[in-house]
């Protein structure tokens, strides 16, 4: 999911000034940024403002990243914690309404992954956030155990507990609404 | 009832996390466990939803809002003090005088080592030593080239009177921040040299030391310098010259 050698030589440039390697960074992060923060607010206008958010911040505080992590690590890092602060501020979190987002699939199928993607993102809403988190990174990012312990920071024994019990509450959310 | 030890095995297998020894163990669970087969179909129904999901586009326009937002570092070139100004101090200089002339001995180079830091690898410039025995003569030159930018700068002395010559040319637009706080010289004047209408030096503003040109297209200015040091020694110093792509 990442190249770290591409990613810190751009991030290197970045450091240099380089407005293109910066506009290679934007163009390779913007969209898994923006599906995680989707995924956890549940809506897509907050995860526009965080997507933004993460990446004046990332390169506000370029001079603190460490090159012994991996770019992408740090960039999820910011993105979880700046939706989980922004949740915590008590900012709205609407239903999912995939027609306000950018879709290439015909109407019928539009329909019915819409519904059953607003099923699916009603069911991460009712998880805590700690164990939503798990669930996006590993399905939604496609993250391993191990960087999912990276990006929390947590050790890969919690990735896997929290990951294993959000999937028994999802599997209950979903049967309780009649989603399988 | 599955244990914890089949759910995690049936768990770190949908994820592709199992080893073989564990994939061998989890073979022979499911092989005698009805129950645990059901949990890991159950289980695998799931993921298999959430997985199906397509990635969500971010709204048109968000990349470049993005990108137009941030602030990078500027890229930075420095002139040192110590060679040509200490060069060209009146007489009442003194030390300052004598070290410069010791250091005006010679051709200045800008190489990428020397030339500050690895913020200016995409310059390259030469600072000459200048002759003193015509007017408006050749102080230093520096030559500029970045993406989208390039240019010149150079330092010109007449009678008395110091000149930063700019010749830029950004595609983008270009902040370029000339600050003289430790040289003992302050700006005495601005000229816009050359430029058409679409062409033009978009903004101009001075504080305190330092002085903000937002210049966009082929431009030429000049910044005139005066003496500030009020009949005291120069310090050894810099004038930075930071340069921005908007």
């Amino acid at each position: 999911m990442s190249n770290n050698g591409r990613d810190q030589a751009l991030i290197e440039r970045c450091q240099r000034g380089d407005r293109p390697a910066l506009e290679e960074v934007v163009r390779l992060y913007e969209k898994p940024v923006f599906n995680a923060a989707y995924r956890i607010m549940g809506n897509p206008d907050d995860a526009a403002d965080i997507t933004q958010a993460v990446f004046m911040k990332a390169f506000e505080r370029l001079g603190q990243y460490d090159p012994k992590y991996k770019f992408f690590s740090w960039i999820y890092r910011i993105a979880v914690n700046e939706s989980i602060n922004q949740l915590k501020r008590g900012k709205k979190q609407q239903p999912l309404d995939d027609t306000e987002v950018a879709d290439t699939r015909g109407p019928e199928a539009t329909a019915q992954a819409g519904d059953l993607s607003r099923e699916i993102q009603d069911g991460l809403m009712e998880l805590k956030e700690d164990y939503r988190t798990v669930v996006v990174l590993r399905h939604f990012s496609e993250c391993s155990y191990r960087q999912i312990g990276e990006i929390l920071q947590i050790p890969e024994k919690t990735v896997k507990s929290r990951l294993y019990s959000a999937r028994q509450m999802m599997k209950e959310s979903l049967e309780a609404r009649g989603v399988y | 009832m599955i244990s914890e030890r089949t759910l995690e095995l049936i768990n770190a297998d949908i994820d592709g996390e199992l080893d073989p020894a564990g994939q061998a163990e989890l073979e022979a669970v499911l092989e005698s466990s009805s129950e645990a087969r059901a949990t890991k179909a159950e289980l695998l129904k799931l993921t298999s939803l959430m997985d199906s999901l397509p990635a969500q586009h971010p709204p048109a326009g968000l990349e470049s809002q993005i990108v137009n937002k941030i602030k990078l570092p500027s890229k930075k070139a420095s002139f040192f003090n110590s060679g040509w100004f200490a060069t060209f101090q009146p007489a009442t200089a003194g030390m300052a005088f004598a070290a410069g002339l010791l250091l005006a001995v010679g051709v200045y180079e800008m190489s990428s080592d020397r030339s500050v830091s690895d913020q200016t690898a995409s310059m390259v410039g030469t600072m000459i030593a200048g002759h003193s025995d015509s007017p408006g003569f050749l102080k230093n030159d520096m030559i500029l080239q970045g993406d989208g930018f390039s240019g010149t700068i150079s330092l010109r002395e007449n009678a008395g009177v110091y000149m930063l010559n700019f010749d830029l040319d950004s595609k983008t637009g270009t902040e370029v921040e000339v600050g003289l706080d430790e040289t003992g010289y302050a700006f005495g004047g601005f000229a816009e040299i050359q430029g058409s209408a679409d062409q033009v030096v978009e903004s101009v503003s001075m504080s305190g030391g330092t002085l903000r040109v937002v210049n966009r297209g082929h431009q030429q200015f000049a910044v005139f310098l005066r003496d500030n040091r009020a009949g005291k020694p120069a310090q050894a110093g810099t004038i930075s010259i930071d340069f921005d792509q908007l």
